[in-house]
């Protein structure tokens, strides 16, 4: 009978250990849930912070143009001499602006926005609210009675949503002029010619689908940074986790619901 | 996080934000997204306008006058009726040709107009009477390499199933 009991542990850790992961992940998808809905609920809900918004604008959109407009132009220009390539296989060089035009404003403009803006913003974000966690400075502020979600989450969570399709925008019109540079420059294009094809090609949806994808990444990267700042628990390295998964699960959720509104709009 | 601390990723920003508005800008006024105001409409009715399409070009010896704005089919005919709003300082002779023709053999298909020599001028809303549809590329390259050989018919006037019938069995 003893010899049972003390064989039951060994048999069901395995089972133990599932569970308890389960149970974690599940746990941790409610929690972000909840998280999303509190924050979505406090930006529209008053007090509303103007200022803390103005500030967010600026921290994740304007000073993110440097490291979008480098990604998107180096973007283009491999891109370019890639389809150029590939083209030349079955000699159809000359619908690479097409192409060009049609990877960047679907897909490439908001995807590497998004993730650039995972990498500087999430980052910061989770860095921010940790730091300000670790130091009870959460506590403090609702010991004030500051709402922590209206004045620290909410202004990031609209900042972010609003402004990453104003940067996928721009990230569009300089990827198709990284790929015009190549072209123009390295593969004899005629300049009017790309330019036109590629404006003749373009129909608004191109750009559209691009931009209401960009607006749900915005979300996700200042939803993950702001949910694993919040919850960071334990000082410094506390922080240091939060960061690296803020950074990871925006990445991985940008591609994975990529996939998705990719098949809902191309679905339409 | 103040403008002034920043100053050089401000001045980085606002750099990306000129070259953006700068190539948008060379883009909307060489791409001919922008159309002149006060342009007039014509129609033309072709038989066949292969893939035209709304937005596609119209040119007088090669140079950009207009854009084809419209196209539908008329139920009645089975033409294509195509409306080309031209520029307004582009006056065409009443008995100007309009033809379909294609850039390239995968490219774009445009409309040009050989200008007749009538003293009178095609009116604003009026109709491009001699036109020429779009030429089925694969149809002639089919026609041409009939396994029959031979008697190709004569610029497509004989129909195929006629000639294949008369034309002795070469294997």
């Amino acid at each position: 009978m003893a010899a049972v009991q003390a064989a039951i542990p060994g048999i069901f850790k395995p089972l133990r250990t599932i569970g308890r992961s389960t149970l974690g992940a599940l746990r941790m998808v409610g929690g972000v849930g909840v998280f999303a809905v509190r924050g979505v609920v406090s930006v529209f809900t008053p007090p509303w912070f103007p200022i803390q918004l103005v500030r967010q604008l600026a921290a994740i959109g304007f000073f993110s143009l440097p490291v979008v407009g480098l990604t998107a132009i180096f973007t283009g220009a491999a891109l370019g001499l890639n389809i150029y390539t590939g083209g030349g296989r079955f000699n159809a060089e000359q619908v690479m602006p097409q192409i060009v035009a049609l990877g960047i404003t679907r897909e490439l403009g908001p995807v590497l926005a998004a993730l650039m803006l995972a990498g500087r913003v999430s980052a910061a974000i989770a860095a921010e609210i940790g730091a300000m966690r670790a130091t009870e400075q959460i506590d403090a502020m609702r010991t004030l009675s500051t709402d922590p979600f209206r004045y620290l989450v909410a202004p990031r969570l609209l900042a972010a949503t609003l402004v990453l399709p104003l940067l996928t925008l721009v990230a569009d019109i300089i990827g198709v002029a990284g790929g015009w540079l190549v072209a123009v420059r390295i593969l004899d294009f005629n300049s009017t010619i790309y330019v036109r094809n590629t404006m003749n090609f373009i129909q608004g949806w191109d750009v559209g689908s691009g931009l209401i994808k960009a607006a749900v990444f915005g979300f996700i990267v200042a939803l993950m940074g702001c949910y694993h700042g919040y919850n960071a628990k334990g000082g410094a390295r506390g922080v240091g986790r939060a960061t690296t998964h803020a950074v990871v699960s925006s990445a991985i959720l940008i591609f994975a619901s990529d996939y998705f509104l990719t098949t809902l709009f191309t679905a339409a | 996080m103040g403008l002034r601390e920043q100053w050089a990723e401000t001045l980085m920003g606002l750099l990306v934000l000129v070259l953006a508005a700068g190539f948008l800008v060379y883009s909307l006024s060489v791409g001919g997204v922008g159309r002149k105001p006060g342009g007039y409409d014509v129609t033309a009715k072709f038989g066949q306008v292969g893939s035209l399409a709304p937005g596609a070009a119209v040119s007088v010896a090669g140079v950009k006058v207009g854009t084809v704005s419209e196209i539908k089919l008329d139920p009645k005919t089975y033409l294509a009726v195509t409306k080309l709003t031209l520029d307004p300082d582009v006056k065409l002779p009443s008995d100007s040709t309009a033809k379909v023709t294609s850039d390239s053999l995968l490219g774009g298909v445009h409309v040009a107009i050989a200008p007749g020599g009538a003293p009178d001028d095609i009116k604003p809303g009026g109709e491009i009477d001699n036109t020429q549809g779009a030429v089925d590329l694969f149809g002639l390259i089919g026609s041409v390499m009939r396994p029959q050989g031979g008697a190709a018919p004569a610029a497509g006037e004989t129909p195929p199933a006629a000639s294949a019938a008369t034309a002795p069995d070469s294997y």
